[in-house]
């Protein structure tokens, strides 16, 4: 796995994230019938990725980066399938509940990956080209859903952005093991 | 782990497809809200209940309180038929079992807040149908009955044609039975009334036989269809049910139509195997290339292509009653923050139809506006609801708007459909009363000769006015 292809990876996962992330507040807030649960909801994304960290931190040194990146397409991409079915307040808390857990996956390991491969001397500016790049695959998947969204159901966008997901799974797979960034 | 990306791909493969099967059957809710975003109002409380007795304390109570109640279905009218600053919305959506089933005689009593797809659900099971609901089956009895509704039927056509009698808890609290022969003035009253009268509690409606139809259509141009209608589907005793489309396309613009026609199916032995329910299939290609119809005039060329195209294919296609009176709505859901869909209905005697859809033409060609949509169904004469939209036999034009919520277009909006109501009213016309207060008081009653009857009786049955809602304020005085 090259560092370029990394991006690409981060790219589409960050794309496929941002373009679900407004309906998805929006499902939130149907779902759930007040505030209280509304904020049980984020509360408990926020809650398990706080208890998950230690153990993939352990993890992400013992299998490698690699595999957890894996763990995190795949499960998004059967998640997303998910969310469309949800309909009660208890479906929401349990989706809750995995997306703090992979989501915690992605955090941990796009810092693992970063702190793996760039080279300390240029550090800053590798990182600051990730983010670019990977901001603009998000802001170009927020803007392009808020047009998509007249045209398609808020059910068909979870699915797309699912396929999304599956697409870096098998990216990802495919991939070998890590090469540091040309300096 | 290359070798394993398969697996994992054709695994994801089967799980997406079993999602969106599960998607699919799945019952979509509809969202409380007054579905037009035109009219914010501010209510003091909602209010609902299952039991009777809670429904007459909150009459009671509000007597003594003097508060106003506007009485609620699914709220899909957009005239503020179920809202009014400061008042009670008395939702009823949750006042909703079925109480009765008579197969002998073909007769179902319901609590108001029941669907209509609660009673296909309910009744397909024994071979019987609705005689009359909408195209589609979201609303509540208690709403389409204060409306009421009409739909692609030719035999029955408006819904108090179909009902046998109904309790109404009144402006004192009391629990009356309201029918042909007892309460009679009120059956005309509260059918059409706009929740004016009371809170309409159980509903007996007359059924039918689940039937097995087979499609028909047509593509012809307007001024073939009122014939065409008359030889084709009104002589036709084997047609049950039609309706038709105009086209809004630039290239064809309220020239073109093609109709779809139901007529009863030689062999109806096969019914069973046509009549499972349908759910709501998928919308996201329905909801397309209405999406793409809004955005320019190329848009709605290939809607109205595709939509010919389609119709065409439907030719032969076996359906049973009850799926042909549950059409799909999902796709129709729009969500637009300053923009909204407005509804409007026309009324024109069936002779008319040619030359009132040329005036409306001349019109529609100078004033812009951006119509998506236009169905047209039949009514017969309506001679028992005082508020009768069907003066005599008609066809009704619904139109599809979609506009901007600025003030500046709304005044075009209602400087136009003002134009087409007049129009309208000039060939001894009406138009429907559930949508947003765009014509005037002036034109209410000149599409409804009965309209200061109708206000004066709100005055005699209920002084207090009780039961309040916008479009009462609007146009009472």
């Amino acid at each position: 796995m090259t560092y370029h292809k990394f991006i690409v990876y981060q790219g589409v996962v960050g794309m496929a994230s941002s373009m679900i992330f407004p309906f998805y507040i929006l499902l939130l807030n149907n779902v759930g019938r007040s505030y209280a649960q509304f904020g049980w909801a984020y509360g408990l994304f926020a809650l398990t990725a706080a208890l998950s960290y230690p153990l993939i931190g352990k993890l992400a040194d013992r299998v490698g980066d690699k595999t957890l990146l894996v763990l995190y397409s795949w499960g998004m991409a059967v998640l997303l399938l998910l969310f469309p079915l949800a309909y009660e307040v208890w479906h929401v808390y349990i989706l809750q509940v995995a997306m703090g857990l992979l989501g915690a996956l992605q955090k941990n390991s796009e810092k693992t990956v970063l702190a793996r491969s760039v080279q300390k001397e240029t550090a800053g500016k590798e990182i600051g080209n990730y983010h670019t790049w990977t901001s603009i695959a998000a802001a170009a998947a927020v803007i392009g859903t808020g047009y998509l969204v007249d045209f398609l159901t808020i059910g068909s966008i979870f699915y797309l952005a699912s396929i999304a997901f599956a697409w870096s799974g098998i990216f990802i797979m495919k991939q070998k093991e890590w090469e540091k960034a040309p300096v | 782990m290359r070798n394993y990306s398969w697996i994992a791909a054709i695994l994801y493969l089967l799980l997406f497809t079993l999602s969106i099967t599960f998607f699919q059957k799945q019952h979509t809710s509809i969202s409380v809200e007054d579905h037009g975003h035109l009219l914010p109002v501010k209510m003091k409380t909602i209010k609902s209940s299952k039991s009777e007795d809670d429904l007459k304390e909150i009459i009671l109570t509000a007597n003594k309180e003097n508060e106003k109640i506007s009485n609620a279905g699914m709220q899909y009218s957009q005239g503020g038929q179920t809202l009014y600053p400061n008042g009670i919305l008395l939702d009823m959506k949750q006042y909703n079992r079925i109480l009765d089933l008579d197969t002998k005689n073909k007769m179902i009593t319901v609590q108001s807040g029941v669907t209509w797809d609660d009673i296909q659900s309910y009744i397909n099971p024994y071979g019987l149908a609705l005689r009359v609901s909408q195209s589609q089956n979201i609303f509540t009895v208690g709403g389409s009955l204060s409306v009421n509704i009409h739909g692609r039927n030719i035999t029955y056509t408006s819904l108090i044609e179909t009902v046998e009698s109904f309790r109404l808890l009144n402006a004192n609290g009391e629990i009356i039975n309201v029918s042909r022969e007892e309460n009679a003035e009120l059956f005309s009253l509260v059918i059409g009334g706009y929740g004016l009268f009371g809170v309409i509690l159980d509903v007996t409606l007359y059924l039918t036989d689940d039937e097995l139809y087979q499609i028909r259509t047509a593509t012809l141009t307007s001024d073939q269809y009122s014939d065409y209608f008359k030889e084709e589907v009104l002589d036709n005793e084997q047609v049950q049910m039609h309706l038709a489309r105009l086209s809004v396309a630039p290239d064809s613009f309220l020239k073109e139509m093609y109709t779809t026609d139901y007529y009863l199916a030689d062999d109806q032995t096969r019914l069973s195997d046509y009549s499972k329910l349908k759910r709501e299939s998928f919308v996201a290609i329905p909801k397309f290339f209405l999406g793409i119809s809004r955005l320019n005039e190329q848009g709605k060329n290939v809607l109205w292509e595709t939509q010919t195209a389609y119709n065409k294919e439907l030719d032969g296609v076996y359906i049973s009653r009850n799926n042909v009176m549950r059409s799909e709505s999902d796709f129709m859901i729009y969500e637009h923050n300053q923009k909204t869909e407005v509804l409007q209905e026309y009324f024109v005697p069936v002779d008319d139809f040619p030359s009132y859809v040329d005036d409306l033409r001349e019109l529609l060609e100078k004033e812009e506006i951006n119509l998506l949509n236009i169905t047209v169904r039949y009514v017969k004469k309506d001679e028992e609801a005082m508020m009768a939209y069907a003066k005599e036999d008609m066809f009704a034009l619904v139109l599809l708007i979609n506009q901007k919520m600025t003030e500046k277009d709304l005044a075009h909006t209602e400087k136009v459909i003002q134009q087409m109501v007049d129009i309208t009213l000039e060939y001894n016309g009406s138009y429907y009363l559930p949508y947003y207060h765009f014509p005037t008081r002036e034109q209410l009653v000149r599409a409804y000769p009965r309209t200061e009857e109708f206000f004066a009786m709100k005055d005699k049955y209920d002084p207090e006015h009780r039961f309040l809602n916008l479009f009462y304020e609007e146009y009472h005085k």
